[in-house]
């Protein structure tokens, strides 16, 4: 290896910062630099290693780099030494169980990892004659998820939703419901979320049981973490780093992986916040002009090869609950099945609050999910549609105009609506359900009854937690008795 | 924003939707004024009539008039006065359920259900249910001559013993704020109603003499009694449905406004921020370039 190459910090400005090198020897683009930062605080002396990012070069030996920790301390004139690669994180098996940061360093507080490898964040999309094409259904259990916007094994599947109304909750539930019942390995990025929930799943996911193996998710999990207190330049990496490792289970074992990406929106703001500083001009709405080509980036990344899987599910934010806001929209696009969170609906109370007629999947096609699945789906849709349609009318004229027909459709819809809402494991303390695991089967089955009409004498509020149609006609015997 | 013209074309539908509305209100206003003064206009001969027959029977003195009797044959008959039209609220609803309500009590004996109006008319067929006959021809404005034929059969069939008895169910009109779905009996003339009244004019009463006899004389009013009495069911549906239409529009119109406010609201927002937002992007990329 070359003798070290070190350079001068000439300027900082935020979270980036400017660095002189010797002309012939300048560091490339992507290459990590790393900068010790020696500051006192309440009269001890600390020093910590700051690493940067080269984003760009300005001629005349300087680059722009792009922290990626607090530059708190670092002043001009600071030596910064360039690492001649891009920042490599570790990977194998010997990380599974630990947290991380960005750059590879545990922050569980139990002491270093002793990896055999590492692996830099950034490295080309898989090519395109390796990728994997098959479509398999990935059940979760959830009724409304696997009725009509089904999870794809090796796919991609986007939260949609506004703030509050449950993304990181069904992320939660969905890592206590599939990393429980996988055998492959599990990455989980929190990228610009808050702390408090990235230590309430570690704490959660060493409590909870793979099957009945007496081994803790934890064991098969491996997890990172830039939440809200880093700088912009640690959350626009954190999720390059949980998918790295996630590459490298899928490239090495072969094994199913699945990545876990709490917030995706997060990257796109991380990248807005440092573009202005990089001297970019802003773009729609103030976004990055480079904000497709990040998204793109990272997301071809996210896929399955022909070596192994990785399925992904990703929480995206929606600002002001716009859908055509730029960053989820370039989001959209990379998805497989996307799940579309509504604020109407949980006002309603009716959680997961999911949207039944945005959300979709590539899934839902006869021939990948047979026709009696698409045709119930399909029916579910259409009445919960008329009903939409039929809303306007409702409001003005009063339910009594309705023809007898819609009137039968608009009760049907509203208990279909209800129905749509399930108990989850993770929210048993808040609810005081116990949470519920309805098979594909009887998802199916009970909304082919429910749109037949079988069950149209069952009261409303039956329909309300509950998971398959039997348990609900029993809900509708106890509130009899009650009554 | 392809959300400001959805929102511009939906507050069109309903301010026209609200148009309609207020208009209906007030053709059914007038419509209720003319209604009830018919349904006014036949009540001091129906109440006379009612008089008569009260003297007539106490004149004869014995109630063996078959319309009086209770028959033994196993099918009702019920009349059910619903609208031809909507747009009148609960109006059809109401009717029609407490018609259906009295049939599921009645479900041991057979019953026949003439129906009046095309609303009740299609539920029933929704329901599945039988009509033995239905009336389309009546509208707010019954005529005695419309409902003439519909007492004499139902006249004919319980004398001669087809049915043994009837029912009407309709909107009862109480006062302009208040009309009750009633299911009422009309054959057999129930003794009571037929000496109506007799308690309290027993004091004025005069002894008339009668020519030809009293009992010719019921032969004559008892049947008259019967129709006038459909026909006063008949008035006081029409009443009732004008009412109810009246209502209905009233909170139409105004649940439109108010909806036509809430559109309004929302799409002047998001007019406003398209604008900041394109301010905001040219602002930002002047000063970028600056």
């Amino acid at each position: 290896m070359a003798e070290a190459n070190y350079g001068k910090v000439t300027q900082v400005i935020g979270s980036t910062l400017d660095a002189q090198f010797e002309e012939d020897r300048l560091p490339a683009i992507y290459n990590a630099l790393k900068v010790d930062v020696t500051q006192t605080i309440l009269g001890e002396t600390v020093t910590e290693t700051l690493y940067c990012e080269v984003a760009q070069h300005l001629g005349g030996g300087k680059v722009r780099a792009v922290s990626l920790g607090s530059t708190d301390g670092l002043s001009r004139g600071a030596q910064i030494e360039d690492m001649g690669a891009p920042i490599s994180v570790p990977v194998g098996e010997e990380i599974l169980g630990r947290v991380f940061n960005l750059v590879g360093e545990p922050i569980d507080g139990r002491g270093p990892v002793e990896a055999k490898a590492t692996r830099p964040i950034h490295t080309e999309p898989p090519e395109l004659a390796n990728l994997s094409s098959k479509t398999e259904m990935f059940e979760t259990g959830i009724k409304v998820v696997d009725l009509l916007c089904p999870l794809i094994r090796g796919g991609k599947t986007g939260l949609f939703g506004g703030a509050g109304v449950g993304k990181t909750v069904i992320i939660q539930e969905l890592i206590a419901r599939l990393a429980r019942y996988h055998d492959g390995y599990s990455c989980f990025a929190g990228v610009g979320e808050r702390t408090r929930e990235g230590n309430d799943l570690w704490l959660e996911m060493q409590e909870a049981q793979i099957g009945d193996t007496g081994k803790s998710v934890i064991d098969q999990t491996v997890m990172v973490f830039g939440q809200m207190n880093e700088p912009p330049g640690a959350r626009l990496r954190v999720a390059l780093s949980a998918l790295t490792m996630a590459e490298n289970f899928r490239d090495q074992t072969g094994k199913d992986t699945l990545l876990f990406i709490d917030n995706i929106f997060r990257f796109s703001q991380a990248g807005s916040e440092v573009s202005a500083l990089l001297g970019r001009m802003p773009s729609a709405v103030g976004y990055q002009p480079t904000l497709g080509t990040e998204m793109g980036e990272l997301q071809e990344r996210i896929t399955s090869t022909n070596q192994g899987a990785v399925t992904s599910i990703q929480a995206i934010y929606v600002p002001a609950d716009d859908y055509t806001d730029p960053a989820p929209a370039t989001a959209f696009a990379h998805l497989d099945s996307t799940v579309n969170l509504e604020r109407s609906i949980a006002e309603k109370g009716i959680y997961p609050a999911v949207d039944p007629l945005a959300s979709t999947s590539r899934l839902v096609a006869p021939e990948l999910i047979g026709e009696r699945h698409y045709g119930v789906a399909r029916q579910v849709q259409q009445i919960l549609q008329r009903y939409k349609d039929l809303q306007d009318i409702i409001a003005i004229l009063g339910v009594d105009e309705l023809s007898e027909e819609d009137k039968l459709t608009v009760a049907r819809a509203r208990k279909i609506e209800i129905f749509l809402s399930q108990p989850f494991f993770v929210a048993e303390q808040f609810t005081g359900f116990a949470g519920n695991y309805c098979s594909l089967e009887d998802t199916i089955r009970s909304f082919e009854e429910l749109c037949a009409g079988k069950w149209d004498h069952l009261p409303e509020d039956a329909f309300r937690y509950v998971g398959k149609i039997e348990e609900a006609a029993e809900k509708a015997e106890q509130m009899a008795k009650a009554a | 924003m392809a959300n400001r013209r959805v929102l511009v074309k939906r507050r069109k539908a309903v301010k026209n939707i609200r148009k309609i509305t207020r208009t209906m209100q007030l053709i059914a206003t007038a419509r209720f004024q003319a209604a009830y003064q018919r349904a006014e206009a036949t009540k001091p001969y129906s109440a006379k009539l009612a008089e008569l027959v009260a003297d007539l029977s106490r004149a004869a003195g014995s109630t063996e008039h078959p319309l009086l009797q209770e028959n033994d044959a196993d099918t009702k008959a019920l009349v059910v006065l619903s609208s031809n039209r909507g747009l009148c609220g609960g109006y059809n609803a109401n009717v029609l359920r407490t018609a259906v309500g009295h049939l599921d009590d009645e479900r041991n004996s057979n019953s026949s259900v003439h129906m009046v109006g095309k609303k009740g008319i299609s539920y029933f067929r929704f329901l599945g249910r039988e009509t033995h006959a239905q009336i389309t021809d009546i509208d707010d404005r019954p005529r005695f001559e419309q409902v003439e034929p519909l007492a004499n059969e139902l006249i004919e069939k319980f004398v001669a013993g087809e049915i043994c008895s009837v029912h009407v169910a309709y909107m009862k009109f109480i006062s302009a704020g208040r009309q009750v779905p009633v299911v009422e009996q009309l054959l057999p003339l129930a003794p009571e109603t037929a000496v109506e009244n007799q308690e309290a004019e027993a004091g004025t009463s005069v002894e008339y003499e009668f020519s030809p006899d009293p009992q010719t004389l019921l032969d004559e009013l008892l049947p008259a009694s019967v129709r006038i009495r459909l026909f006063q069911s008949f008035t006081d549906a029409a009443v009732s449905e004008q009412v109810a239409r009246m209502v209905a529009m009233k909170a139409a119109t105004d649940a439109a406004g108010d909806m036509i406010t809430t559109l309004t609201r929302q799409y002047n927002r998001a007019r406003q921020t398209h604008i900041t937002m394109e301010l905001l992007d040219i602002v930002g990329g002047a000063n970028a370039l600056a």
